[in-house]
């Protein structure tokens, strides 16, 4: 045992052809394939949408928003990223839960995300009537990008929350265990981009005025 | 353990490390794209020559020396990998044809997205960075 | 060469399988198929229809300018038809039928029996109809898009626009835009995972990773125009200011985000050309193409650097010159791919035993037409030229060599060369030749002219010219040549259709070509193939260990294909492939009412329909009932 040499680095073992030609990635299903894709190709919107609200904002002067319109209000949009970012929690505790043929944390898990999603949505709503009185989409470029921005992802969010109710209800017929749990991954996966964004979004349009 | 075997951490080390070599350069071109037109478009729409105190050539062109050697890392890397996979692949060998494939790929890619960078980034020595 | 690699359609485990893919002819049926090789074809016609309307969109507009001041259409009548010509030639024709080439093509050639996602599939087709009918529908109602193909604003913004032509411009690209995703995802979905067991990612024929390539263009490209027309709608209907400079949005942005989508999309439109070239050459040169790791890195870095290009397109609205230097350096040197692509195919020419055919004299066709189009393309590439021509005949003369040379003679070289496998019918070889050199005679009088005409400084899209600038005799001449090039398209349909009707009957492998989709049967079979192949090489048809495989191996049972890993291609098992369903049809159907409604205005219909689409969605994902058993449900872990 001692005569043996030590092993070889990580870095040396890594560099052999046998390690180069690992195969990753490997053995996702279709259905996972084609989410990742979709994530990807909205994601693309997303990205453009902010791209387009930062390129329409370093040309439109010195303040940001518009002079008649205030800094948008935070205690409303931090309430509703404390909503919605653990929201992944749930249902990534959920998925574990199938994998090992636990039914039961699959609903539980799905109810959990389908509240604090719903949750969202209604703070959301009641940010939009306060916000009504002040701007709306026709106001000005402002008004445009943020209803547009905000309502599109609450849009996605709903979409989330559909698919999420729609898993919801399949599990309670008894669909899945831990042989079939593809569509589980799936939602989850949608759900998590849909959580993600909203970081973003929550960053771009709530935070960087106010810097 | 047996110094001839590969650890799991050391595959997906590997694996990672080919995917570097393949798009390494296609990469750090694009962060370099993105960095250098946004800074200095934005910058110069908004009438600055400086963002947040540093001058806005100092950006750009930070946006492209890092990038560049990023690409050149990438380069080294497949080739690296190249030369290693294509000496161990045999007659019908699916997997270690195709790793030598994307090496080999990436050897050429690399150059390219490196010559690009270089290509734009001369530039500087030429142009003021709002220069119409 | 008689190849046997089909088991013996009299063994009984065959005839089962006939059964089990087997669809009996009828109106539900039609409706509700789900093989990629109807889906295919459906997609080329439809193409197909939809490029000779637009065709005769040109040739109205040629004739309107064969001489000066001739009044035969009213400038307005003009706009909408060079607005339909361009947005009906990049968005309805060419990438569509591409799309069933590859729908067709895609799954023979990597040995699977249909692609990843079937209803999805069938969903992307009739998505597609519904967005061309609508298009072309509004073009008979005299509401069509009349605001140049790709629409600045303020031009297309209100109140400049007034008007639904825009709205149909806007919504029906949108609605489109849904189908050509779908398809793109599905094919990088189905040549990751359907690929044929041994097929490693570097015995991957050229056309499937070109389909692969366009497809990743599409999923990161179609955003872009898809959020820009999404905006300009919302401008138009609902008031928002994204490109209205007086309440701070910006008409830039317009510029930005279509081309951020319009520059990848010549490559979207180009690439699957480049792939059929690539297929076609090895059956007429008597070996594979040369350099095959440089053709993949081609078409992986063109995928990538078209999308760093898009600027050039703006070299003429005044942004930082160190900004134009970045994507300078890029659309230079994406030239260099393009150019490997050319040698290789040169090489594989002069290395080979050449047998002119109709295919291969359409892909030299392209080769010489492509390299006059990428020629003047480097010379835009040069901020002073461009600044020099943009918005002239050179553009267009430009555009149409690379994107008629480029796109439509591959495309014509691929109907010959796969009519055999579409059809199961020979065509007319002297037909092929007359068309062949109708179509070249005809494309270059048209064109060529125009790179005149335009360093003469007559600007594009101008319904008429008066006379004495010089520009008469090359107008007169790309009229006459746009009517040759028009017989010449009327001959290679008239071939067509005489193969069809009256064509011998195909043999499997008529060129003696390299890839999988020739060891099928002369047109495949519903389930393609038998006994699913295992590849040994880049080129399984002409080597013999995967010949063998083909021919002695086991038939696999049943309504299934087999999944294999993502790079290696290993085998991971079979999977129960989807039955054919009328769901795809409704969705699509569904989807079509949201459009119509939220063109007319009528938001309710919009709304209404949007749960219906979204209700047939739910049935269609619906999961099996499974006993806990089945679905691997933990004894200990029941809910109490």
């Amino acid at each position: 045992m001692t005569a043996s040499p030590p092993p070889p680095g990580t870095l040396r073992q890594a560099t052999r052809a046998d390690a180069l030609a690992t195969e990753m990635p490997v053995g996702r299903t279709r259905g996972w394939w084609g989410m990742v894709f979709l994530i990807a190709t909205e994601a693309t919107v997303f990205a453009l949408l902010l791209g387009s609200y930062f390129y329409l904002r370093f040309q439109s002067g010195r303040h940001w928003p518009p002079p008649g319109i205030e800094k948008p209000e935070l205690t409303k949009a931090i309430i509703m990223t404390i909503l919605l970012l653990p929201s992944s929690l749930p249902v990534v505790w959920a998925e574990r839960g199938i994998r090992r043929g636990q039914p039961w944390r699959l609903r539980l898990g799905l109810s959990l995300t389908l509240i604090q999603g719903l949750l969202f949505l209604s703070v959301q709503a009641s940010e939009y009537a306060t916000n009504l009185k002040k701007f709306t989409i026709t106001t000005d470029v402002y008004g445009s990008l943020f209803y547009a921005t905000t309502g599109f992802h609450g849009f996605h969010v709903t979409i989330g929350l559909v698919m999420v109710a729609w898993l919801l209800a399949a599990s309670l017929r008894g669909s899945f265990g831990a042989r079939h749990h593809d569509r589980v991954t799936i939602v989850a996966l949608y759900w998590h981009f849909v959580d993600i964004v909203w970081a973003f979004i929550f960053m771009s349009l709530y935070l960087s005025p106010r810097l | 353990m047996d110094p001839t075997e590969t650890s799991p951490r050391a595959r997906r080390v590997g694996g990672g490390l080919l995917w570097f070599a393949a798009l390494g350069g296609a990469l750090s071109w694009t962060v370099h794209l993105f960095v250098a037109w946004a800074t200095d478009e934005l910058a110069c729409a908004s009438g600055h020559t400086t963002l947040a105190g540093f001058p806005v050539k100092g950006v750009v062109t930070i946006g492209v020396v890092l990038p560049a050697l990023v690409a050149a890392a990438a380069l080294a890397t497949a080739w690296l990998a190249w030369r290693r996979t294509s000496a161990a692949a045999g007659e019908d060998d699916p997997r270690m044809g195709r790793a030598a494939l994307l090496a080999v790929v990436g050897l050429a890619a690399n150059t390219l997205f490196l010559a690009i960078i270089i290509a734009g980034g001369v530039s500087l020595l030429v142009f003021s960075a709002c220069q119409r | 060469m008689t190849v046997q690699t089909e088991p013996d359609q009299r063994r009984p485990e065959v005839a089962e399988l006939e059964h089990a893919w087997h669809e009996r002819p009828s109106l539900r049926t039609w409706l509700s198929t789900v093989d990629h090789k109807r889906i295919g074809r459906r997609y080329m016609v439809t193409a197909g229809v939809f490029f000779a309307i637009a065709g005769v969109d040109a040739i109205i507009m040629r004739t309107q300018l064969s001489r000066p001041n001739n009044g035969l259409v009213t400038p307005e009548e003009f706009n909408q038809l060079f607005t339909m010509h361009g947005t009906a030639m990049i968005f309805l024709f060419a990438t569509p039928m591409f799309f069933g080439f590859g729908n067709f093509l895609v799954p023979l050639m990597v040995g699977a029996r249909d692609m990843a996602f079937p209803r999805l599939n069938a969903f992307g087709y009739w998505v597609f109809l519904g967005a061309g009918s609508v298009m072309f529908i509004s073009q008979f109602a005299g509401a069509a898009p009349d605001g140049g193909w790709f629409a600045y604003v303020p031009l297309t913004d209100r109140p400049y626009s007034p008007g639904r032509n825009l709205d149909v411009y806007a919504l029906g690209l949108l609605f489109l835009g849904v189908s050509t995703t779908i398809g793109a995802i599905n094919f990088i979905v189905t040549a990751l995972k359907m690929r044929a067991p041994g097929m490693s990612l570097n015995r991957v024929p050229l056309f499937v990773w070109a389909m692969v390539g366009t497809s990743f263009m599409v999923v990161f490209a179609l955003p872009a125009l898809n959020l820009a027309n999404a905006m300009l709608f919302l401008d138009r209907r609902f008031g928002t200011h994204f490109f209205d400079p007086t309440h701070g949005g910006n008409s830039l942005l317009w510029q930005h985000l279509f081309w951020v989508f319009g520059h990848p999309d010549v490559y979207i439109i180009v690439m699957p050309a480049l792939g059929i070239v690539s297929s076609v050459l090895p059956g007429f040169c008597r070996r594979g193409v040369a350099a095959y790791p440089l053709m993949v890195l081609a078409l992986v870095t063109i995928a990538i650097i078209s999308f760093g290009v898009w600027v050039h397109h703006m070299f003429a609205t005044g942004l930082p010159f160190l900004s134009y230097s970045f994507f300078s350096a890029a659309s230079t040197l994406i030239t260099i791919p393009s150019g490997i692509q050319i040698f290789a195919w040169l090489a594989t020419m002069l290395r080979g035993r050449i047998i002119a055919g109709v295919p291969f004299l359409f892909a030299v066709g392209f080769i010489v037409n492509f390299v006059l189009g990428g020629f003047t393309g480097v010379m835009f590439a040069m901020t002073v030229f461009d600044q020099q021509v943009t918005d002239s005949y050179f553009v267009v003369a430009h555009f149409h060599y690379v994107l008629f040379g480029g796109a439509v003679f591959p495309l014509l070289a691929g109907v010959y060369y796969w009519l055999p496998k579409f059809t199961g019918r020979m065509f007319h070889n002297g037909l092929g030749k007359w068309a062949f050199w109708l179509v070249f005679i005809g494309f270059n009088t048209t064109f060529f002219p125009m790179h005149v005409s335009g360093l003469l400084g007559m600007p594009r899209r101008v319904y008429t010219y008066p006379t004495g600038l010089g520009w008469d005799p090359w107008n007169l001449l790309a009229t006459i040549g746009a009517y040759v090039l028009a017989l010449g398209l009327i001959l290679v349909a008239t071939g067509v259709v005489q193969a069809i009707r009256r064509g011998p009957a195909a043999p499997d492998d008529p060129w003696g070509a390299d890839t999988l989709e020739w060891a099928t049967s002369s047109p495949p079979r519903p389930y393609n193939f038998a006994v699913i192949p295992q590849v040994h090489s880049l080129h399984p048809v002409w080597d013999e260990r995967s010949r063998e495989a083909m021919a002695t191996g086991d038939v696999l049972a049943g309504h299934r294909a087999v999944l294999t890993s993502e790079l290696d291609g290993d085998r991971e098992g079979p999977v129960e492939m989807p039955e054919s369903s009328l769901l795809p049809f409704a969705a699509a159907l569904g989807l079509l009412f949201v459009v119509l409604g939220l063109l007319w205005g009528q938001y309710w219909l919009a709304v209404l329909a949007a749960f219906a689409v979204f209700i047939t969605l739910a049935r269609w994902l619906w999961p099996p009932h499974r006993t806990p058993e089945e679905a691997g449900v933990a004894r200990e872990g029941r809910a109490p």
